[in-house]
């Protein structure tokens, strides 16, 4: 992000202080093609066997070709930009997302359980997804394209902190 | 860190079954349910064959029209028989650490609950049931509204039974190991006794008032409870040998008034039939409403008891209450129609059991929610910090880009398809107008504040829902900006909790206010990670902006 003047429109948040994997850049392409391919499929197989459908198909098909392609190429460094983390000795901060950006914060106190998650895309690529659920079922915290050693020790870490945490955690 | 009481599978761990009873205890009985119970079920067999009589022996009808009230009538003498054996079969009793349920006439079966475990004791009965005096006492154990299956269910036995059982078990429910010391029940029934007349009282909340009834009658369920009623009354008329719609056609010249006459006068008579209906239901569901603050073995509970032919008692614990939502219709507003629901863990959002007042004034739901909360500055009457006008810009380009691309869709389809013409300029007429005013409502439901111990937020267009959360109820926080709040200076700030909906959302603040409502919501937490160090001791009520002091990191 270039720095400038901060203006009023600015949160008051700043960044997490840690950066996810730079092939977790792969990982958001891996998944954006997985997303784009089937339907760039099925509307090309539909244009080419079903002679009837192209009013529709041949429009339909390029703006598909066209959306998933920038979708493909732009979505992935973006987020790479806004994906953050950071854990202190009080709370989990993770920044996430590309057109819109969530900032989350979950304290020790309220944490219930914390897992490591790693997909096929994820394995194939050598990443680790962390999770943080809290009481709520929406406060859940993931941290997704972290190197697995490192998820797995601030897994330990977390788990360790929250059990000298006392409360019920509601 | 994982607390059993967090998930919803008290249940599971509480009720224990199995083909030896729990404890062995001979000295203690095994009672039966009351005998009452069969003769009242006799009854309302009979009741039930009566239409099939009377349709068969005085009116005169072939039995082929009858045959639903033949099948009804065979339904109710099976019911009727299953009774009497689960009469013979089922015993209960209560010993001093469970409450045990035996049925089975070869293989037992024992059903048992621990005392320390229960949480609840209702007792309801249907209109016979009452008259006869005779109560069905449901007992829950761990967290469960009382739509779920309950833990232990008698059903029936006699008044005065069940509400010395009710006191025995919601009395010591603290597992007070003075009283299980002593054997007798007499000695545990005396104590329990003793320990209700605490200093604390009840304190009655709120009570039915009659003209509630026309903020229930009017609704769009009226027109479904008409059609109901009518294809109903249609029904039972052909078994009868009544045509209601041949008659209906007799009344009146209808191709006089032609079709849009007919509509009207149609739609209008069901109106008033369906509001007729409404008005009936509300009266027998909610008659002798009483909703109060009762206090139990640890604490108070929170009991609302209403009901004319079959009364429902419910109870929430004060323990687990976090907050209360009043949400306002948006078609309702000028009669300031008003729905008060609390947040609280351990019971769905969606069950009934989190209504604790009928629809109903605003003025009531501001008192028995102020009530409710019991602080010290009312949490709801607290004047909202408005929301910066960009976010109105947002919701009118939302609802201008919605308008346009119907529009557009429909043109086009005009264009290439069948679909007329004229359709793209109608629709963009009647909905522009309509999105638009629907952005200024949404945009004028919007605040946020903080009072005292709570958190307030209000939004919602169709049902604009103030809610006010316990601050300490907070269990995370979530900013979300997008691309286009980013450039218009919004942010949406929600807080996630273990209660009711599980996150409540303050949408579209100014982004400099957002991190400081964070701040509110989790003093301590998120304090490290704001950019300036920012006062938070905002002022309750009527506060604009909390002080932003620069500090350089």
């Amino acid at each position: 992000m270039c720095s400038r003047v901060s203006d009023p429109h600015d949160l008051n948040l700043r960044r997490p202080r840690h950066r996810v994997e730079r092939h977790a850049i792969a990982l958001w392409a891996g998944r954006a093609l997985s997303a784009v391919l089937p339907v760039v499929l099925v509307l090309a197989a539909g244009y080419a066997f079903w002679d009837a459908s192209r009013p529709w198909t041949g429009p339909l098909l390029s703006v598909a070709c066209v959306l998933g392609l920038l979708y493909v190429a732009v979505m992935p460094p973006w987020r790479y930009r806004v994906h953050r983390w950071e854990v202190t000795d009080q709370a989990v901060y993770a920044s996430a997302g590309w057109f819109v950006t969530e900032w989350r914060i979950a304290p020790h106190s309220r944490i219930q359980t914390v897992d490591t998650v790693r997909g096929p895309l994820d394995q194939l690529l050598g990443l680790a997804s962390l999770v943080v659920t809290t009481a709520s079922s929406s406060g859940a915290v993931t941290i997704r394209g972290l190197n697995p050693k490192t998820a797995v020790q601030t897994a330990e870490e977390l788990n360790k902190v929250t059990q000298n945490t006392p409360g019920d955690a509601t | 860190m994982t607390d059993q009481s967090t998930h919803p599978q008290g249940d599971d761990d509480a009720v224990e079954v199995s083909t030896q009873p729990p404890t062995d205890q001979p000295e203690v009985p095994w009672l039966r349910l009351d005998r009452r119970m069969i003769f009242v079920d006799a009854l309302r067999v009979v009741l039930t064959q009566a239409p099939a009589l009377i349709a068969l022996l005085v009116v005169g009808v072939s039995a082929s029209s009858v045959w639903p009230l033949i099948i009804f009538g065979a339904w109710g003498v099976l019911r009727s028989g299953a009774n009497v054996v689960r009469w013979v079969r089922t015993r209960y009793r209560v010993t001093d650490t469970y409450v045990e349920l035996r049925t089975g006439l070869f293989v037992r079966q024992y059903r048992s609950v621990r005392r320390t475990r229960i949480r609840s004791a209702d007792a309801d009965a249907r209109l016979l049931q009452r008259l006869a005096r005779l109560r069905r006492v449901t007992i829950g154990a761990g967290q469960m509204n009382t739509a779920s299956e309950a833990a232990i269910r008698l059903d029936a036995i006699s008044l005065s039974a069940a509400l010395d059982l009710r006191r025995e078990l919601l009395g010591t429910q603290a597992g007070d190991t003075t009283v299980a010391s002593a054997p007798a029940t007499e000695a545990r029934a005396s104590e329990a006794r003793a320990s209700d007349s605490s200093p604390v009282r009840s304190q009655e909340l709120a009570r039915l008032h009659w003209w509630w009834v026309f903020y229930n009658m009017f609704s769009f369920w009226a027109y479904v409870m008409a059609a109901g009623l009518l294809w109903g009354g249609q029904w039972i008329g052909a078994m009868f040998g009544l045509d209601l719609w041949a008659w209906a056609g007799d009344l009146a010249d209808w191709e006089a008034l032609g079709l849009l006459g007919s509509i009207a006068v149609g739609l209008a008579l069901t109106g008033v039939l369906g509001v007729i209906g409404m008005a009936f239901t509300f009266f027998t569901e909610h008659a002798h409403f009483r909703l109060e603050r009762v206090p139990s073995a640890d604490g108070t509970v929170l009991r609302t008891t209403q009901g004319l032919f079959r009364t429902r008692e419910v109870t929430r614990d004060d323990r687990r209450l976090r907050g209360v939502a009043l949400s306002e219709p948006l078609l309702w507003r000028p009669m300031r129609m008003t729905d008060t629901a609390v947040i609280t863990t351990g019971l769905s959002m969606w069950s009934a059991a989190v209504t604790i007042l009928p629809r109903g004034p605003r003025a009531t739901a501001r008192r028995v929610a102020d009530a409710v909360l019991d602080e010290p500055s009312s949490p709801l009457a607290a004047p909202l910090r408005p929301h910066p006008p960009a976010a109105l810009r947002r919701r009118m380009v939302w609802a201008a880009t919605a308008s346009a691309a119907v529009t557009g869709l429909l043109a086009w389809l005009g264009a290439t398809t069948s679909l007329p013409h004229d359709a793209w300029w109608i629709t963009a007429l009647v909905m522009l107008p309509l999105l638009l005013s629907l952005a200024l409502v949404g945009y004028r439901a919007l605040g946020h504040t903080r009072v005292g111990r709570h958190l307030v937020v209000r939004s919602g267009v169709v049902s604009r829902t103030t809610s006010a959360l316990r601050r300490d109820a907070v269990s995370g926080v979530r900013v979300r900006q997008s691309v286009f709040q980013r450039r218009l200076g919004l942010a949406t700030v929600s807080v996630s909790t273990a209660a009711g909906f599980g996150v409540y959302e303050a949408p579209d603040l100014a982004a400099r206010d957002a991190a400081g409502f964070a701040l509110e919501a989790l003093p301590d937490y998120v304090r490290p990670f704001l950019t300036h160090s920012t006062d938070e001791t905002a002022p309750a009520a009527g506060a604009a902006v909390p002080a932003v002091t620069a500090v350089p990191r």
